[in-house]
């Protein structure tokens, strides 16, 4: 028979040193690819805001034509990447996280911004879109039926080229948002609002949303 | 962060301080160095082939061990055939010679089988080998010269799986080639708890001394090495001695291979529990420990996922229905889409932990490559085996765990 202590208690002490270091450099790593996407989308709010105003500036003073649609095509593009980047973030950084909660309030002005523009744009140039004010919240009892609301609206958006969606947090600290919650009269969540006259509370399937679009 | 989540990230945790430990063990055994047998001073050893209904490998099985480059005057070869009702027999009794032995007995089992060769050898060192076995030339040598240390009672070698062709054989291809380096490294931490009973080679005195195989055990080579390390001795490993196993190539003969592995793996521990602890060094202490909360993990992982999964379904079903399962607009993969995709893909920590573990699955084959060759077939073996081992782990583990809850009983044959 032999003895057999362990080999050697420092090599342990070594094992728990390098693993913890890897699992934490791995950790800083996702993090750090979290924090330059937070970082993309800020500079992408400013470019999509600066250019919305330019855009509204130059009709406004200039009497510029404001019914060039590729502008218009581009900006909305950006801000429906804005909206999954920053749907991103809250899933990497959490909902509560501040530095997203500021972006999601940026977001809110920005979409507004963008939401007055297509009215403008379906006066003066007859651009025909139809809009759906998606009111949504992520507190716990309303999280499943806004991300089902939510998915239901990736395929609409798919299915009618002419609708553009603008997604609002109803529990965002946000004096606009309780604006636009008193306007509409929004007191629970999802509701929709599309083309500014019809509500509509938790959808269950496309027809729902879809029937009152013609 | 979810209850599953903080799950996944302590069994991440406990892995990645494993394979540090692991490699570090590695490195340092690397530094030592063995004292070996000298060509001149090979003993005569006996290799025991108990067969059962083996006609279809028996005869390559022979030719492979008779190929060896041993000194044939060095080495018996003694085929035992358990009650076949098959031709093993005939087959066998074609190779008969002076060094090559064939008996006949009535069928027992392989535990049975092995004991009625070790009663009936000459050899000083005794290698068992099944009959769906092959050999390279120079294994049992490489393998015999680590008994030149007195405590080593036994040594593994470095099994592979031959011509790996079904999907299933290409996955477990894949696990066999990973498993040489960890089966090196608790051979340097003197904690290898598995002989596998396909080639491994024994000190005949351990058998005149504690008794032959345990007839009626499922995993008879199993509890062989488990009872090895209880009683204080070493199991060697020779990862350049490469032995080729034919692997069951579909599903259900294969979970019934693993179930009899896994169900005798807890049997057997629980029979020799006295090796858990710090009265058996770093097999004691961390090797088998580490093994069964890996095993836990697993276990919890799958059952986690299945469950997951039927939630999973049904919500995409319900969903697809309420879009009229328009399915074009759904799949909608445009440049946005996929920026998105690898955005939460790579930075998900999980994923980032899977690559890190591949990268040193990676150092582990080359490991392998370095000590048995290259070997072909990788480029489509490993995607196979990063797919569907851990789903199939998992599974067989859960089958077993529950074959043991019931105490089903499992037979060898």
């Amino acid at each position: 028979m032999i003895s057999r202590p362990v080999q050697s208690k420092k090599r342990y002490l070594w094992a728990f040193l390098i693993g913890s270091l890897i699992f934490l450099i791995i950790f800083g790593l996702s993090y750090s690819l979290s924090f330059l996407e937070f970082q993309r989308v800020s500079n992408l709010q400013i470019e999509t805001s600066f250019q919305i105003f330019e855009d509204k500036l130059d009709y406004s003073i200039f009497d510029q034509g404001v019914c060039s649609k590729e502008s218009f095509e581009k900006i909305s593009q950006d801000l429906r990447f804005q909206g999954r980047i920053i749907d991103d973030l809250e899933k990497k950084l959490g909902k509560q996280d501040k530095r997203v909660l500021l972006r999601k309030k940026f977001y809110t002005l920005i979409e507004l911004e963008h939401f007055e523009f297509t009215n403008l744009l379906n006066e003066q140039c007859n651009l025909g879109k139809k809009t759906i004010l998606f009111f949504y919240s992520n507190e716990k009892k309303d999280l499943d039926r806004s991300e089902q609301t939510g998915e239901l609206l990736n395929v609409i958006y798919k299915r009618n080229e002419n609708i553009i969606i603008y997604s609002f947090d109803i529990n965002l600290e946000s004096d606009l948002i309780e604006k636009l919650k008193i306007k509409h009269q929004i007191e629970e969540s999802p509701t929709l609002i599309i083309n500014e006259k019809t509500k509509v509370f938790n959808p269950k399937n496309i027809q729902d949303i879809e029937k009152h679009l013609n | 962060m979810g209850f599953i989540q903080i799950i996944i990230y302590i069994s991440i945790y406990i892995g990645l301080v494993a394979i540090s430990f692991y490699i570090l063990s590695y490195l340092s055994d690397a530094k030592k160095k063995r004292k070996f047998f000298k060509d001149s001073e090979l003993p005569f050893i006996t290799v025991i082939i108990p067969a059962y209904n083996e006609e279809e490998s028996i005869a390559r099985t022979i030719e492979s061990i008779t190929k060896s480059d041993y000194p044939k005057n060095k080495y018996e070869v003694l085929v035992v055939d358990d009650g076949s009702t098959d031709k093993t027999l005939q087959i066998a009794k074609k190779y008969e010679s002076k060094f090559l032995k064939v008996f006949h007995k009535k069928n027992g089992g392989k535990a049975s089988a092995l004991n009625y060769g070790i009663k009936r050898c000459k050899g000083e060192f005794i290698f068992s080998m099944d009959a769906d076995t092959f050999v390279n030339q120079k294994s049992m040598k490489q393998m015999i010269k680590y008994f030149k240390d007195p405590d080593v009672m036994s040594v593994t070698p470095a099994m592979l799986i031959h011509k790996p062709k079904s999907i299933l054989q290409r996955v477990q291809h894949v696990e066999y080639l990973l498993g040489l380096f960890l089966r090196k490294t608790f051979a340097a931490l003197n904690a290898v708890y598995i002989t596998p009973g396909a080639f491994s080679a024994y000190r005949k005195t351990f058998f005149d001394k504690y008794g032959g195989y345990d007839v009626g055990n499922i995993t008879e080579d199993l509890e062989m090495s488990i009872r090895i390390q209880y009683l204080g001795y070493k199991i060697e490993n020779c990862p350049e001695a490469a032995v080729y196993t034919i692997a069951p190539s579909k599903f259900k003969p294969l979970l019934i291979q693993r179930r009899r592995w896994y169900y005798g793996l807890i049997k057997n521990l629980w029979k020799y529990k006295k090796v858990f602890g710090r009265k058996y060094g770093d097999l004691g202490t961390f090797v088998l420990p580490i093994s069964l909360i890996s095993i836990f993990f697993a276990v919890f992982v799958i059952i986690y996922l299945f469950i997951k999964t039927i939630f999973n379904v049904r919500s995409e079903l319900l969903f697809l229905n309420s879009v009229n399962y328009n399915f074009s607009s759904i799949l909608n993969i445009n440049f946005y889409f996929i920026e998105r995709a690898l955005f939460l893909f790579f930075t998900n920590p999980t994923v980032l932990f899977i690559l890190f573990f591949m990268v040193i699955l990676g150092f582990y084959i080359r490991f392998a490559a370095q000590k048995v060759g290259k070997s072909s077939g990788l480029i489509i073996n490993l995607p196979l085996f990063f797919l569907l081992f851990a789903i199939l782990f998992g599974f067989w583990w859960v089958v077993s765990v529950i074959y043991l809850i019931f105490s089903r009983s499992i037979k060898w044959k």
